[in-house]
């Protein structure tokens, strides 16, 4: 192995990168715009619902439920319609909750009966309609055991008192989970496609020959055209952490180490990946359009944007098998929950199973096809 | 030579390119498939049988009736009971449950005395959805269940109970009752694949072949510019609308999406769309110098919009206002509107026409961009 001759072809990688500035732009441009949508669209936590309240008991409880609406973070009553309108606000958009407080709901209350609030919600907007009914569960309890506290019995009465406590992530900002899974996303992304293309370009060009009557070895190879996207790769990921701890506040609970051994791991099986990608494609358009069918499997079903527990228990299992599973949980557990090496352990011993596999049996087949 | 033959010398051109090159025409093919197979199975938006862990260190009738109601709740999947609080450290660390509930000793006879016995719920927010649920969900059972201790107590006592009437929730959900999450998924879809087959391909398409150094040969060819650009999108076109309509069969066939509106309005949302996003590709071919430039920027502008600005999978409203803005400035979030309307809401002409209007500028702005910038390029 001759360091010189890695050094050469990493100049020659380099060389040809700068020929087309708007790609290196775009390789830096990634991050950050990927940053803005995952960190203010795909973390934006419902809240201020647009509610219509239609109150046909118009008693003082009826308004005293309509101001508890009014008042919490996650309604903005914005409409008080007649009943019949509220098709017309639904299917417009306009609203996407709506609150039915009906006649004699005042006068149930005062004969001890259980008194029906309609919640209706948009169901064309599934999180929409899960969080928000969920939250007007929780205003109607309150508003009930409000209630009961005024009739001045509850002090006499025994009661539950439970504390609800959120550990980990008090504030329960979606952004401090999205930030982790986007460092490990954006090594896979980038990595993937820029090394998946480099390769097939010298095959598509004829380069690869010309290549193999030089006196470079496989292994040089491997390393020089490795190393260049493998650094950019750094880079970009740095960013991305560095932009989530200081922009948007995720807190950094772990070990470095634990974060370093599991991006290696995960480093190696992308690279491996992208390698195994160019060796099967004989052009650039089929090495992306392979990439793009193994991203959107990996993106939809590692936990990345959509929890895995709310899958269907049937497929649940289809996550174990992708690489990128696994690395999230390692640095969410690093970042979120300051876990160490213990707890994540079998984490780790299933991303070395994959680095190991991959990225060897990618060695196996680059050298296979350059010596053949 | 008429200029329609000439456009369908082009056109015969491009189909033998994508016929030759298999993987490519398999994987436009394949794609919508594969996405919603993955969405339509895998993601669900409503969260529900969240694992939970309960500690209960009072074991007496009391503790057990209060353990008992997670148990009959949809919200909560009770996996496990453990005897001592260092079990919630354990649970969380290894992921084995989102929630712990902790009845501490003591909880039956605080109860008995007519005091407040206090309970811990846990839970996990390295998930926040699940955990902002959770705790709607546990902060609701926990009043409902101690009004229920409370009006057990008045009875017993013989105090009047008469006022203490209860609000009960009653929900319904509109459009979608059974919030099965490929009703709400499979429409926006469309819209990212038509994105990403007619964008990406077109961009690349006309990349190429200045790459390989053909477009020059075309230029010296009696074909005009325009008839050009038309035999070349024509085939990424019909593809497009291919996908579209196995996705709607597929979809109302195999997923019982319902079709509940005017399907002239959603052909034309969709056919307007499709011209936004060859005039989009157009635009990316005469600006991007290489194939690579080409597919990052499709990707930039095609996929990362299509996916997450246009309201496909992530609700807009709560996003700040900048980006709101940003996001109408992509063609896809007008036609996710558009085809959540027709499919779910049964809208049509006199719901969504602003949405069409804004498409239909749209695409007359995109292609006459594309026209000057690739005239400027011939040159």
């Amino acid at each position: 192995m001759s360091l010189h001759r890695i050094r050469l072809l990493m100049w020659k990688e380099f060389l040809q990168l700068r020929r087309d500035p708007l790609l290196i732009r775009l390789l830096f441009l990634m991050p950050i715009l990927q940053l803005i949508l995952f960190g203010y669209v795909v973390a934006a936590d419902v809240k201020n619902l647009p509610t219509a309240v239609v109150d046909l008991d118009r008693t003082s409880t009826s308004r005293a439920l309509d101001a508890s609406f009014g008042a919490s973070d996650y309604f903005v009553v914005t409409q008080r319609p007649a009943e019949t309108e509220l098709q017309r606000l639904m299917d417009t958009g306009q609203i996407s909750i709506a609150i039915v407080i009906p006649e004699g709901t005042q006068a149930a209350l005062d004969r001890g009966e259980t008194a029906p609030i309609g919640v209706i919600v948009d169901g064309s907007d599934s999180q929409v309609a899960s969080v928000g009914s969920g939250y007007a569960s929780q205003i109607i309890a309150r508003f009930n055991a409000d209630r009961m506290a005024a009739q001045g019995v509850s002090v006499a009465a025994p009661g539950i008192d439970a504390r609800v406590r959120v550990m980990f992530n008090p504030t329960l900002a979606s952004v401090n989970t999205m930030i982790p899974g986007l460092v490990a996303a954006i090594v896979m992304i980038s990595i993937m496609a820029v090394m998946g293309q480099a390769v097939v370009k010298e095959r598509e060009r004829g380069t690869l020959e010309q290549m193999f009557v030089t006196p470079i070895k496989p292994v040089e190879y491997l390393i020089g055209k490795v190393t260049p996207y493998a650094i950019a790769a750094v880079v970009q990921l740095l960013v991305v952490a560095l932009v989530g701890i200081f922009w948007f506040g995720v807190p950094f609970a772990g070990q470095i180490s634990v974060v370093v051994v599991g991006l290696v791991l995960f480093m190696l099986t992308s690279i491996g990946l992208g390698l195994l990608i160019s060796l099967v494609s004989h052009t650039r358009q089929q090495a992306q359009q392979l990439m793009m069918l193994l991203l959107l499997p990996s993106f939809v079903l590692s936990g990345f944007i959509f929890p895995i527990d709310s899958m269907p228990a049937a497929i649940q299992p289809l996550s174990w098998f992708i690489p990128l599973t696994w690395a999230i949980q390692i640095l969410r557990g690093a970042f979120i929950k300051g876990s160490g090496f213990e707890a994540l352990s079998t984490q780790f011993w299933v991303l070395a199973l994959f680095a190991v596999v991959i990225f060897g049996a990618a060695i196996v087949a680059t050298r296979r096809r350059l010596t053949e | 030579m008429s200029s329609l033959s000439r456009i369908g010398a082009v056109v015969a051109k491009e189909f033998i390119h994508l016929v030759r090159d298999r993987r490519t025409l398999a994987v436009v093919l394949a794609m919508p498939v594969l996405q919603m197979l993955l969405f339509a199975y895998a993601i669900s938006f409503d969260v529900k049988n969240v694992s939970t862990v309960i500690i209960d260190t009072d074991h007496t009738p009391a503790s057990q009736a209060y353990v008992r109601s997670y148990q009959s709740s949809d919200f909560f999947t009770v996996v496990g009971t453990a005897g001592d609080l260092s079990a919630v450290d354990r649970v969380f660390d290894h992921n084995q449950a989102r929630i712990a509930v902790v009845v501490p000793s003591g909880f039956g006879r605080t109860l008995a005395d007519g005091g407040q016995a206090t309970v811990a719920v846990y839970l996990d927010g390295s998930e926040p959805t699940a955990a902002r649920v959770g705790q709607a969900f546990s902060t609701a059972l926990n009043q409902v269940y101690g009004q229920r201790v409370t009006i057990e107590w008045a009875d017993t006592q013989g105090l009047d109970v008469t006022g203490f009437g209860q609000l009960e929730p009653r929900v319904r959900t509109w459009y979608n009752p059974e919030k099965r999450s490929s009703d709400f998924l499979i429409p926006g879809l469309m819209v990212v694949i038509i994105m990403v087959v007619a964008l990406q391909q077109t961009a690349v398409s006309l990349v190429r072949e200045r790459e390989q150094g053909t477009d020059e040969q075309l230029a010296i060819s009696p074909m005009r510019r325009w008839e050009m650009m038309v035999g070349k999108v024509t085939p990424w076109t019909l593809l497009a609308f291919l996908d579209l309509a196995v996705i709607t069969v597929v979809g109302i066939v195999f997923f019982h999406l319902p079709l509940r509106g005017s399907t002239l309005v959603l052909a034309l949302g969709a056919a307007l769309f499709v011209f936004c996003s060859l005039g989009l590709g157009l635009v990316i071919s005469a600006v991007a110098p290489s194939l690579e430039s080409a597919n990052m920027l499709g990707l930039l502008l095609s996929m990362l919009p299509a996916f997450i600005l246009s309201g496909f999978a992530f609700p807009l409203a709560s996003i700040p206002v900048a980006l709101q803005v940003v996001s109408c400035l992509f063609p896809a979030r007008f036609m996710v509107t558009i085809a959540r309307g027709v499919f779910l809401k049964g809208a049509g002409f006199g719901e969504l026409w602003p949405e069409l209007a804004a498409l239909g500028g749209y695409a007359v702005i995109a292609l006459g961009i594309a026209v000057v910038l690739y005239g400027r390029r011939r040159r």
